[in-house]
């Protein structure tokens, strides 16, 4: 062996003895273990960034004074949006850490993939955002979900835009994720029921780059009265700019309405400008809101952050404080944050209030506010829920 | 000699799972086995056959699917749902092959790359059959086996899956090492040496080609069905192309053209990015930097490595016996 | 539909010219090396986000950036070069280096991930939504136009610099046999170096102008490298008009999948062309004798 490769081999030997010496101090007394399952590397790390501002800034303020005696602490492990990264981290989770409840994880498949180890492991599971169906349906004793689902989302948005927008024409934008599939085949069939006419269903990789290409193709399909598009904020920010372009929505002089999910950050039409003219989208964080929780929030997180926070800042923080409220009411372990979590009662968070069905899954609608974008790229609130 | 190092490795495969108790190492101990079946696979085609494929992950999402649409919409038991996803696999490799025996070098490369790609296409864009990006869950592991007299034998244990999964990449190891070792071994060498001087010779190329393709394809396929089996959850993206880069990096770094490189390398590129969790965020820059430091100062792998380790021990050892 | 078929037409166009400049490099650094470069990728994205803090940080000027990116692409072009092709290039293996630069890319990655994070820069250039409208109710951004005149002028500096200058000929020796450069006098470590700096720099300007159009992550240049080696393959490898050629095809098919079938079926339309050319005619569109890769 020559000098190098024995640098080489004395390197990866001190990588390994330091990965191996990482382990975390010990828990203290009266303390609730937090597991964290968030996608932290890859495309997904987009989520997983913004959840742990979140939830380490709930977990800040809570430990000034403790709640009921307890004090709370995280542990993050990388899921990767993933179903084999994410039963890996969930078992390192459990295994080595112990967690008392787990949050997370944000895609749909990784979060259905993990769901069936902590009932075997009786730990609580609450999601925020994975927006399918069959996380809540037909019910998991063990998961809980405080974002509405997609059939909740997609009945509701086709109801407004068929009724409210008088719309009859529709081309749906989605991608092809777990997410964008279940959205928008709600969205078909519930438009398709009120007697609306679904035009083209086009759906693309997260990989795809070319929005002209597809804007040129909703201008070819004639009048076309909405445009429901699920996407993440990159994706949707490029269509938004292409449609504009291709004058098929008001913001380029067209007459087609965007719709838009709670998939969006606030700030999106900043970044898309004068394209998103008219764009009517759901959010389930308005940092607008005058709610006291709401406008503390914002303060807190610029004051920490030095910038706005995002919905899914906002979720993860809500995560924090709807387990807080069940340690309030007395709960000091899984099965009794189980059971405490599934009676939550009139819980107002910073993304709106949040009570469980029998399948645990939020049954509050006040969580959606229909935002309609004002030529001055501000919001007007259009009160529908 | 032999028979020493097959004793060696079933009682460590026997012992592993003592030493590692909790669910999740146990976890890594089996995706390890199906990593290793990966690797051997590719290792016969590329480092015994000499042929370039970047295109393992289809071999192994094929498997995958296979099985698991094949249980699942046909009622198909396990094992022959196992057997014809190793079949079809093969059939695949072979198909692949096709191009193998017109090209060569980086144009099999970006070939095999293609094919990978349509093949991750295929299965997300064709819902109707694979569920695409909604994904098939619950998928139950293989049955258990309940013998006369013994205990039963459940693969929801976490230790009875690893001893399945390694007691096969073990087999197919063994039915790997055998024909490296036989006849049709040197054929296969012969052709990568050189490929006109083998054909003078009297070899069928070709044939031999399509031959190594199917059965590395076919042992992809065979850790394609326990991959699904042990996770329970399948998508597309499991199987995307940077996965047969994963592989291929797994063989390089064990040493090509040897058998047991590819087993070292295998275990070591899926522990290695677990044992770095603990950096967080620097996690996948060492790993990419270990690699890159991997290929430039060990070029011929962790078997070439080891010789050299062996060789230099020789060499202390003997400087110290005086006379 | 004229109009939407005109229009694709347009928008294939834009595209493939992004693809080429991207594809390009991929081609000159196997012409003369016979090698795959997997970080190429990273370079375009590190293109990217070196536009983007330039107009936007430092207040600079959108098309100045582009000679920022190229000057940052170039750059690390050269480090490519000296810390992975170099000292593996004795070995005269066909797959070490490729390894090491899928190691290299994921680092690269990685580390794009901690310093630029992981949400979508908004990078619009001014050009972005300025629209121009033509003939028949079609449209081009400003944006796509400089585009389009910028790839058309520097494929044209490359082309007269390949066939013009001493350099580049020995260049278009190098490339078909390594010993004729060697007999012209000049170094073929510095011919490789020069190489691997104006691929990367065309890498690095493809990304200051990929920057507007696509999601700006760490990951931006993984989305268009893996159709950049299919163009490479599809113009024969090492095969400069050949790749520019299949760079606008490959833009056009795009397009007009999108508008035809879907939009998620154009991998899948692309990589069966590339196997049905390699399985019809391996040297690609346009035929050159490489004799030792067919």
């Amino acid at each position: 062996m020559d000098k190098r490769s024995s640098v080489f081999f004395l390197g990866a030997a001190a990588i390994i003895a330091l990965a191996g010496f990482t382990a975390e101090a010990s828990a203290q007394d009266k303390v609730i273990r937090i597991g964290g399952l968030f996608p932290m590397s890859g495309p997904g790390a987009y989520f997983g960034a913004q959840d742990k501002q979140g939830i380490e800034l709930a977990i800040d303020q809570l430990n000034k004074t403790g709640v009921n005696g307890y004090k709370f602490e995280v542990r993050f492990e990388d899921s990767a949006c993933s179903p084999l990264p994410a039963t890996q981290a969930a078992k390192r989770l459990l295994d080595q850490y112990k967690p008392h409840v787990v949050i997370g994880e944000e895609c749909s498949d990784a979060t259905l993939a993990v769901m069936p180890l902590m009932a075997q492991a009786k730990v609580p599971l609450l999601n925020a955002g994975s927006s399918s169906i069959k996380v809540t349906d037909p019910g998991n004793p063990w998961t809980f979900r405080i974002m509405p689902n997609e059939v909740m989302q997609g009945v509701d948005i086709a109801t407004n835009a068929y009724k409210r927008l008088n719309a009859r024409k529709a081309a749906l934008l989605y991608e092809n994720t777990n997410a964008g599939i279940g959205n928008a085949k709600v969205f078909a069939e519930t438009f398709k029921n009120l007697g609306g006419e679904i035009l083209a269903e086009i759906g693309f990789g997260r990989d795809v780059n070319d929005f002209t290409a597809i804007a040129t193709r909703v201008a070819g399909l004639g009048k076309v009265d909405v445009i429901p598009t699920y996407t993440l904020e990159g994706q949707g920010l490029r269509i938004t700019q292409a449609l504009a372009q291709a004058s098929v929505t008001k913001g380029g002089g067209g007459q087609a309405i965007q719709l838009g999910t709670i998939w969006l950050p606030f700030g999106f039409e900043q970044k898309a400008g004068k394209a998103a003219l008219g764009y009517v989208r759901i959010v389930q964080f308005d940092p607008t809101d005058k709610r006291g929780v709401v406008q503390d929030f914002v303060g807190t997180f610029t004051a920490k952050y030095n910038q706005a926070p995002t919905h899914i800042n906002a979720h993860a923080f809500d995560q924090i404080l709807v387990i807080a409220d069940a340690v309030r009411r007395g709960a000091t372990d899984s099965q009794s944050i189980r059971d405490l979590m599934a009676t939550t009662k009139g819980f107002a968070g910073v993304t709106g209030s949040v009570e469980f069905d029998k399948s645990n899954q939020n049954i509050k609608m006040d969580t959606i506010h229909y935002m309609e974008t004002l030529p001055d790229l501000s919001w007007k609130a259009l009160g529908w829920n | 000699m032999r028979l020493a190092l097959l004793l060696a490795a079933a009682a460590a495969i026997a012992a592993v799972p003592v030493f590692f108790e909790d669910s999740y190492w146990r976890a890594n101990l089996t995706i390890c086995a199906i990593n290793v079946m990966l690797a051997i696979g590719l290792d016969f085609i590329l480092g015994y056959a000499g042929q370039l494929n970047l295109g393992h992950s289809a071999f192994y999402g094929i498997g995958a699917y296979a099985s698991t649409l094949l249980i699942m919409k046909l009622d198909t038991p396990f094992w022959m749902a196992f057997a014809l996803a190793m079949a079809l696999s093969g059939v695949a490799g072979m198909a692949l092959s096709i191009f193998a025996v017109r090209l060569r070098g980086h144009y099999l490369a970006i070939a095999s790359l293609g094919f990978a790609v349509i093949v991750h296409q295929v299965l997300l864009n064709w819902i109707s059959v694979t569920q695409g990006p909604l994904g098939i869950y619950a998928i139950k592991p293989p049955p258990a086996i309940a013998l006369p007299g013994l205990p039963v034998i459940a693969f929801s244990n976490p230790a009875n899956m690893f001893y399945l999964v390694a007691g096969f990449a073990l087999l197919f190891y063994l039915l790997l090492d055998q024909l490296a070792r036989s006849p049709i071994g040197e054929t296969l060498t012969a052709i990568r040496e050189d490929e006109v001087s083998a054909a003078s010779l009297g070899i069928n190329c070709a044939a031999w080609k399509v031959f190594a393709f199917g059965v590395g394809a076919a042992v992809a396929g065979a850790a394609g069905a326990f991959y699904a089996s042990f996770v329970g959850t399948l998508v597309p993206d499991a199987f995307i192309i940077t996965e047969s880069f994963t592989i291929l990096a797994m063989v390089i770094l064990g040493g090509m053209g040897t058998l047991i490189g590819p087993v070292l390398g295998a275990i070591v590129l899926t522990i290695l990015p677990e044992l770095l969790r603990g950096f967080g965020d620097l996690r996948l820059v060492l790993y990419g930097f270990a690699l890159m430091l991997a290929v430039l100062f060990m070029p011929g792998g962790m078997a070439q490595a080891a010789r050299l380790a062996r060789a230099l021990c020789g060499r202390v050892l003997r400087a110290q016996v005086p006379g | 539909m004229s109009t939407v078929i005109l229009q694709q037409g347009i928008n294939g166009i834009v595209f493939g010219s992004l693809y080429v400049l991207v594809a390009l490099g991929l081609t000159l650094i196997y012409g003369v090396l016979v090698q795959i470069n997997f970080a190429h990728a990273d370079v375009v994205t590190l293109g990217a986000f070196a536009a983007y803090f330039f107009t936007f940080v430092f207040g600079g000027n959108y098309l100045v950036s582009i000679g920022v990116a190229l000057v940052v692409g170039a750059a690390l072009g050269w480090l490519v070069n000296a810390a992975i092709f170099a000292p593996l290039r004795e070995r005269g293996s066909e797959l070490l280096p490729l390894i090491a630069t899928i190691g290299a890319s994921i680092l690269l990655q990685n580390a794009m991930l901690i310093w630029f994070g992981p949400i979508p820069y908004a990078f619009d250039s001014p050009y972005s939504n300025a629209v121009l409208r033509l003939w028949g109710g079609t449209y081009i951004t400003w944006q796509n136009l400089i585009i389009i005149g910028v790839s058309t002028l520097t494929i044209a500096m490359l082309y007269a610099f390949m066939k013009l200058t001493y350099m580049g000929k020995a260049l278009r020796a190098v490339a078909q046999d390594r010993e004729t450069a060697g007999l012209m006098g000049i170094d073929p470590n510095k011919l490789i170096m020069l190489t691997f700096v104006i691929a990367s720099a065309l890498a690095g300007m493809g990304g200051a102008m990929l920057g507007p159009i696509l999601v700006l992550t760490p990951f931006a240049g993984t989305t268009v490298i893996v159709k950049a080696f299919a163009i490479v393959i599809i113009g024969g490898f090492g095969n400069v008009e050949g790749t520019i050629i299949a760079g606008l095809l490959v833009g056009l098919i795009e397009s007009y999948t999108t508008q035809l079938v879907n939009p998620g079926l154009t991998d899948i339309v692309v990589f069966t062309l590339l196997l049905a050319m390699l399985a019809l005619r391996p040297t690609g569109l346009i035929a050159e004798k490489r004799e030792e890769n067919v």
